[in-house]
């Protein structure tokens, strides 16, 4: 019956299942029922399911909020509690409602954006943003540390350690080994070495993830961002109170864009390239070149760098150890967005997880966190694909990227991108508005794509 | 000045811009240093005069033409070689022109025949973004670019571009198709309305025509290739994790 509806997860059941021997076991014959699988899975008697998040990001600090308020025993493993991440820290508004942030976390609302091509030609877009509508820029130490706050008041065990290893399960019913050095004061700085026995673990711990390496998640391409803090005089701060500029151009990047966001009371200048690492100096040094006038007289504070993975890894989950957020490589092409999604998807795991074990009093297993995976996809798979289609289109070359800024001018655009944005749906528009714009691309392509051919007539 | 000139990078690239132009520039220009100024400490080395021989090449073509930049590069470069005159040099890097004004092309000044000369602001709109190309300038406040494409009409760009082109590639399948229609009228003796009447004749129309359109040079055939694998790759890599459990199902 509904085993045929769950037909594809069936098959990974069944062969991480062990065969007739393990049905001698005192609890039920499990195996031959795993479709329906929470209502038969094993209750556990003396205690509460344990799971432990690896990584205390936005993804690590979600889920273990869920994951505690759920009932769940939950282990929260962060190795720096201070990490001031490199990060562009733009959030959605829809993340301040539904994560139900404090608005003093957000330095700065940002309303306008102005997107440069590399013709130096300028559009500004914000203006058909409502009043209360802005994308909220925040340093990425306070909102990891708010969240990971909020999950300890609601019983999680946020553990200072470095994860190290994991031991997988040999049976079914075992758990997983997690081991770990713990950093205490009192031991200095070389930490102890823990172990942990958990019966499901979140990988939380971003792009380097020794979670994915320990289930063999396979690899991922992967994007470096180059960004530098620069302070800059109160007088051109002004200009970026709300305001954040994104410039593009194969001076700036071959396949992602430079930009200039205000931070609480400096500037972040940085661009980020997937395909020429080695040149990101350059492409660095071109972007604090196109904004010099803006910058003009500031200092460099920090320089940091970052890997930005481009897709999701080949295997998101395995047995009852699952991957969220960058871990997992859920970062969106064309504007590399992520702090939004490793939060929303280390929720919607901890769901996953709360919902297979009926809050924490049964075991769970790999098809509950299957679930998680499913709605994940149903759900922002079609915002995944439309920036990837964009990221194609409009990011191979000059004139595809003077077409992306003059489209950037046309007011339906702008409303459709920060609707898209801000509140993460898809949503259809106007048909006729639709055709309209498809016609208008096509036509800034074909017109940029033939001065850039009159242009290399010029250099013959 | 020279420990500058370590820490400064891109020298390369506007030496290799050199061997491009000076062969086809009439006007020796002392070439150049690259200008260093540091306006403040830490922040971005700029080489203002660099374009300046890519300037000669491309007025070249076009000699009637007012040449500021020119005559300012020729000053600046024999000119001082200290941090004092950051003001003239950074003046001398920007792109220039008598009737790019405030950040468009003046439309007033194309005037031909009394009516606006398009061809003329695509020359000079292409001339922009090549110097751009090769001169990546900054962006600044107080002169915005706010220049659009689409307002030069479209019958301007079909003008210039489309119907050469497609001249030729019309040329081209007559020329085959009155080749082809004989040869099929010679081999199966189906003349001309009757090759035309025929279905299987008139899918292999289609298919030629189609492919003309879609397939102009050798490259176009690895291109679609490539587009086609590319529309499909990223889903692919999402789909990746369910892949796993129906191989592992089959096994």
């Amino acid at each position: 019956m509904s085993s045929i509806a769950f037909k594809p997860f069936t098959g990974l059941r069944r062969s991480s299942a062990v065969p007739t021997t393990t049905n001698t076991t005192p609890s039920k014959p499990v195996i031959k029922f795993h479709v329906s699988a929470a209502k038969t899975s094993p209750k556990l008697s003396n205690r509460d399911l344990r799971v432990a998040v690896i990584g205390g990001g936005p993804a690590g600090g979600a889920a273990a909020e869920t994951l505690a308020k759920g009932g769940i025993e939950t282990f929260l493993i962060e190795r720096k509690l201070d990490n001031c991440k490199p990060c562009g820290g733009a959030i959605p508004l829809c993340m301040v409602g539904e994560f139900d942030l404090p608005l003093d976390i957000i330095d700065r609302r940002v309303t306008k954006m102005k997107m440069i091509s590399p013709s130096n030609i300028a559009v500004d877009i914000g203006q058909t943003l409502k009043p209360h509508e802005y994308i909220g820029m925040v340093r990425r130490e306070v909102l990891d540390a708010y969240l990971r706050d909020r999950a300890k008041e609601n019983g999680a065990n946020v553990i200072n350690g470095l994860f190290l290893k994991m031991d997988m399960p040999k049976h079914w019913d075992e758990p997983y080994v997690l081991h770990y050095t713990e950093y205490d004061g009192k031991k200095g700085a070389m930490g102890e070495k823990v172990t942990l026995e958990v019966d499901a673990v979140i990988g939380a711990d971003g792009a380097n993830s020794r979670v994915a390496k320990a289930i063999n998640a396979g690899d991922y391409d992967y994007a470096i961002a180059f960004q530098e803090r620069i302070k800059i005089p109160d007088d051109k701060m002004v200009y970026y109170e709300n305001l954040a500029e994104m410039y593009v151009g194969d001076d700036v990047s071959p396949d992602f864009y430079g930009w200039v966001f205000p931070k609480c009371d400096h500037v972040a200048v940085g661009t980020g390239t997937v395909t020429h690492k080695s040149d990101i100096k350059k492409f660095q040094l071109a972007t604090r070149n196109r904004a010099k006038d803006k910058i003009l007289g500031g200092k460099i504070i920090r320089v940091e760098a970052h890997p930005i993975p481009e897709h999701p890894r080949p295997r998101r989950l395995s047995g009852r150890v699952a991957l969220v957020g960058d871990a997992a490589g859920y970062v969106t092409k064309c504007s590399g967005e992520g702090i939004y999604f490793a939060a929303k998807s280390g929720r919607m795991c901890a769901e996953a997880i709360v919902e297979g074990s009926q809050n924490g009093k049964k075991m769970v297993d790999e098809g509950d966190l299957r679930k998680y995976l499913e709605k994940w996809d149903k759900t922002y798979w079609p915002t995944y694909k439309v920036l990837d289609v964009l990221q194609k289109v409009f990011y191979r070359s000059n004139p595809a990227r003077e077409a992306f800024v003059e489209m950037c001018a046309d007011e339906y655009v702008q409303k459709m991108t920060f609707n898209s944005y801000l509140y993460k749906t898809v949503a259809p528009g106007n048909p006729l508005e639709d055709l309209k714009l498809a016609v208008n691309t096509i036509g800034s392509l074909v017109r940029a794509n033939a001065l850039r051919k009159e242009m290399e007539k010029l250099n013959i | 000045m020279s420990i500058s000139m370590a820490s400064f990078s891109p020298p390369p690239t506007s030496f290799s811009v050199k061997p491009h132009f000076t062969h086809k520039s009439t006007l020796f220009l002392p070439l150049k240093r690259p200008f260093l100024f540091v306006s403040t400490p830490k922040v971005l080395p700029d080489n203002g005069a660099r374009g300046s021989a890519s300037v000669a090449a491309v007025e070249d073509p076009k000699p009637k033409q007012p040449d500021p930049v020119l005559e300012e590069a020729v000053e600046g470069s024999s000119g001082p070689k200290g941090a004092a005159t950051s003001s003239e040099v950074e003046v001398l890097g920007k792109f220039e022109d008598p009737r790019w004004i405030g950040g468009t092309w003046d439309l007033k000044q194309f005037q031909k025949h009394g009516s606006t000369d398009w061809d003329a602001v695509i020359d000079a709109e292409v001339r922009r973004r090549k110097w751009l190309q090769d001169n990546p300038e900054t962006t600044s406040n107080d002169n915005p670019v706010v220049f659009d494409t689409s307002i030069i009409p479209w019958w301007a760009w079909m003008k210039r571009f489309h119907l050469p082109e497609a001249e030729l590639v019309n040329g081209r399948a007559a020329m085959i198709g009155f080749f082809m229609a004989y040869l099929v009228d010679s081999l199966t003796g189906v003349g001309l309305v009757d090759q035309m009447g025929n279905f299987f004749c008139k899918t292999l129309l289609f298919v030629a025509v189609v492919g003309v359109l879609l397939i102009r040079k050798n490259e176009d055939f690895d291109n679609i290739k490539k587009l086609i694998e590319e529309t499909t790759f990223y889903d692919k890599q999402w789909q990746a994790t369910w892949q796993d459990d129906t191989n592992s199902k089959n096994n």
